[in-house]
């Protein structure tokens, strides 16, 4: 079996894909994708096992801020257009199957003018109009793109999931988040969280330079980029107060100052939302240890060392900083919302808490910080459902077999 | 069933296109006042009759993109977005009162996209004319025609997602679109005109300052514009047969001269007629009228003239011409497809026949020579016409569509 991965990053998540595949049934996995990430970087025993080309486009990065929210759909079919070309350029590229994702849209529009085989869409997400994703803050001030944006984002989207054969997302919620006509050819097939990585272990007693005394209470925040979406503000709100009342709380933050998704930047006057938010809401700096982009190795000692760990985020995407800290055996304490319900259950595997209301979180995150062992069975019930649905051995054997259905459609 | 007058806000990029003989029926039958916005209109001397009188015309500006001549093909739905907005901007001026239906046809401009921002939970129903399948059309393409095509259907995409309810005028255009769509629209033919059809008459006509007596034998081909898509040149070549052996036929060949469909990608924006004439004999250019683009009334009065019409587009959505060639009781020469087909049956309501230019020929020159042993398919096609096609037959069903919507809403 070959499969011919598309994405617009490297590894991002068809690199360990390809290499379980690879390793586990001896599979042939090659890969078209733009550039590779530098956090994490690819592994030398990806680069190793995979064939990788990388292919080129445009003068500007696909989907940058530089980027009026009209023209996108311009640069996807550019992006699409690009694809077909590297293919045709790669000698003897006959894969049995292409799996594809994109930053907004799978850029397969055209594959099938030059491939003879079906096409995998990965589903990761369809944005809606309104009380999801984009739109959920209304509490922040709104941004001049709101009634439009919602209303053409998903043109690639819908371009690419109605020209392949099949489709496959992540989890039940992001499959709902499709429109339901195309919900037959969609299957919910996680793909797998490196549970040897992100497992329970030895607390690091260093961060980043820092020291940490056993004695203190760390509280964790992971996201791509620190936004409003995720939750970044909420979070700050709640870490404040639960300084106020305890002393030897740090707040260990990983992730970009960089806001990726949503309009922060309309009302952050000219800051990122990071530093308009610091400046609003009244907090001690010295308190929060911001680590930026840090390496899957340094993301599980971190939330290995974590005494709770804060998900905020709104509906959307599930971030797999959530499956990572479970799996390390974190206690979580995240926003009760549909998306992160399919994975926590409150007071059985983490703590669920409305997601504006940040007194109630803070109290509930002082009482896991003041009675660790109250809560210690949470983090290990986390790390169960980890290993029993969202590890790469859990995964593996259901994405091969889907992998092999949609190939000999 | 009741059938309300409702207010109507019509979208459509120009006037009077698609809509504005649905408007028209729509004021002047059931009481409709239509706010039709628009971005640019044909000549007044189109406009339908209710014009001014409960249908206005309201027009909206557009910016960027939408007013170069040509785009890059990857910039269509950014064009698009361009009359969105522009509508928009207008409709958020004017804020338009007690709207009770938004009809759009988005013609690949998307001009109804944000009409709800302005005018939240109004049903919008759309018309969509098609939906471009990744295959080559017959016509001659590019690679990059070819992507194009596949680009353009952004836009009846993110419009079939926003809510809005859609409508096609046959089930051949409904089933060009994906199959997760398909089960949503309504397929009501937008209809003909066949109450106030001049009668079938062999007096003399003038067309260009040539009068035809009554024994020429007159071969009609109508279309928006004479292009390859709507198989002009095909016309063109049967007819430089016909001329060579019947020295009584002429050939009026109705429509703008210059290419303005973007299927035809090979001749856009060019004169295609000239180019093809340029190819005919000499007595074939010499009795080839072309008007350009006719009235309706002078187009009726063409067409119950005509002891031929020929129809051979390429296969794409059935143009108007040819129901209107039917309800005007032509004999009809049709290149057999599965659009047409929902129209015409053969040696029923017409003649259907592959593209090949000697099949088409003969096929025409026995239609000519013995009009009286054919004018039984002209007589069926104009029946065929008043039952099925009239707007008076099928404008109702789409009245009884709004009906149920405003009922829902209430």
């Amino acid at each position: 079996m070959h499969i011919l991965f598309i994405h617009d990053a490297f590894p991002a998540q068809f690199g360990r894909v390809g290499l379980e595949l690879t390793e586990r049934y001896g599979w042939q996995c090659s890969y078209l994708v733009r550039s590779f990430t530098r956090c994490p970087e690819p592994s030398q025993k990806m680069l190793d096992s995979l064939t990788i080309q990388r292919y080129t486009f445009g003068t500007r990065p696909f989907g940058s801020d530089q980027t009026p929210w009209p023209q996108l759909y311009g640069e996807y079919v550019e992006q699409c257009a690009a694809v077909l070309n590297a293919a045709r350029e790669w000698p003897d590229l006959r894969p049995d199957l292409i799996v594809a994702n994109g930053g907004r849209g799978a850029p397969t529009l055209y594959l099938a003018e030059h491939f003879d085989c079906p096409i995998v869409t990965y589903c990761e997400y369809y944005f809606a109009r309104s009380h999801r994703d984009l739109t959920y803050r209304i509490d922040l001030p709104p941004a001049e793109p709101a009634p439009f944006f919602p209303r053409v984002i998903n043109a690639p989207t819908l371009a690419s999931l109605t020209t392949s054969h099949a489709g496959c997302a992540p989890t039940h919620w992001q499959k709902q988040s499709f429109p339901e006509r195309f919900h037959h050819k969609i299957e919910v097939h996680f793909d797998g969280v490196d549970e040897q990585l992100y497992a329970p272990g030895q607390r690091v007693s260093e961060i980043a330079g820092r020291t940490i005394s056993p004695e203190t209470k760390v509280v964790t925040f992971v996201a791509r980029g620190m936004e409003s979406m995720r939750g970044f503000d909420l979070f700050i709100a709640a870490a404040s107060r639960i300084a106020q009342e305890r002393s030897d709380v740090l707040f260990v933050v990983a992730g970009d100052e960089k806001a990726y998704y949503g309009w922060d930047s309309f009302h952050a006057q000219g800051k990122t939302f990071q530093e308009w938010t610091m400046s609003r809401i009244p907090c001690d700096p010295s308190r929060f240890l911001f680590l930026g982009h840090v390496s899957p190795e340094t993301l599980a000692d971190v939330l290995r060392r974590s005494d709770l760990h804060l998900y905020l985020s709104v509906p959307f995407v599930t971030s797999w900083s959530l499956f990572n800290a479970m799996s390390t055996g974190a206690v979580v304490l995240a926003s009760d919302i549909a998306p992160v319900r399919e994975i926590v259950k409150h007071e059985q595997n983490g703590l669920l808490c409305p997601l504006f209301d940040t007194d109630q979180m803070a109290n509930l995150a002082l009482d896991v910080l003041a009675t660790p062992a109250k809560y210690a069975p949470l983090g290990r019930a986390a790390r169960d459902t980890i290993l029993s649905k969202y590890s790469l051995d859990a995964c593996m054997p259901n994405l091969k077999d889907y992998y092999e259905r949609v190939a000999n459609l | 069933m009741s059938q309300f007058p409702l207010h109507l806000l019509c979208v459509e990029p120009r006037f009077p296109g698609r809509l504005g003989a649905v408007a028209d029926w729509l004021v002047r039958r059931r009481g409709y006042r239509v706010s039709f916005f628009c971005h640019n209109a044909d000549p007044r001397a189109l406009w339908p009759e209710s014009t001014g009188k409960g249908l206005d015309v309201i027009s909206f500006g557009v910016g960027g993109l939408a007013n170069e001549q040509r785009i890059d093909w990857t910039r269509v739905l950014e064009r698009s977005l361009c009359y969105s907005y522009g509508c928009w901007e207008v409709l958020s001026a004017r804020h338009p009162r007690q709207v009770d239906v938004i009809l759009g046809r988005s013609a690949g401009l998307g001009s109804t996209l944000f009409a709800n921002v302005e005018i939240p939970r109004t049903p919008v129903v759309q018309f969509y004319d098609t939906y471009f399948d990744s295959k080559n059309t017959s016509l001659s393409a590019s690679e990059t025609y070819l992507h194009w095509r596949k680009a353009a259907n952004a836009i009846e995409l993110i419009e079939l997602e926003n809510g809005t309810i859609p409508w096609t005028a046959t089930q051949y255009q409904r089933g060009l679109f994906p199959g997760e769509y398909r089960d949503d629209f309504h397929v009501i033919f937008d209809g003909v005109e066949t109450r106030s059809l001049p009668p079938r008459d062999r007096t003399p006509l003038t067309i260009n300052d040539k009068t035809l007596d009554e024994n020429t034998r007159v071969v009609t081909f109508v279309a928006r514009s004479l292009d390859a898509l709507r198989g002009f040149d095909t016309f063109a070549q049967v007819f430089d047969r016909l001329a060579q052996t019947d020295p009584n036929v002429v050939a009026i060949a109705a429509g703008s001269p210059i290419v303005d469909h973007a299927f035809d990608h090979a001749n856009y924006g060019s004169d295609f007629p000239a180019k093809i004439l340029a190819s005919l004999s000499q007595t074939a250019r010499e009795r080839m009228l072309l008007p350009g683009v006719l009235s309706q009334a002078n187009l009726a009065r063409v067409l119950a003239r005509s002891d031929l019409h020929f129809y051979g587009s390429q296969p794409h959505p059935v143009s108007r011409s040819l129901a209107q060639a039917m309800a005007a009781g032509c004999v009809v020469l049709v290149v057999d497809d599965a659009a047409v087909r929902e129209f015409v049956e053969h040696d029923a309501t017409g003649l259907l026949a592959s593209r090949e230019v000697d099949e088409l020929t003969a096929i025409a020159q026995r239609v000519l020579g013995k009009p009286l042993e054919y004018r039984t398919l002209g007589d069926a096609a104009a029946t065929f016409a008043r039952e099925k096609l009239s707007r008076d037959v099928t404008l109702p069903r789409l009245v009884s569509l709004f009906d149920r919507l405003v009922d829902e809403r209430r």
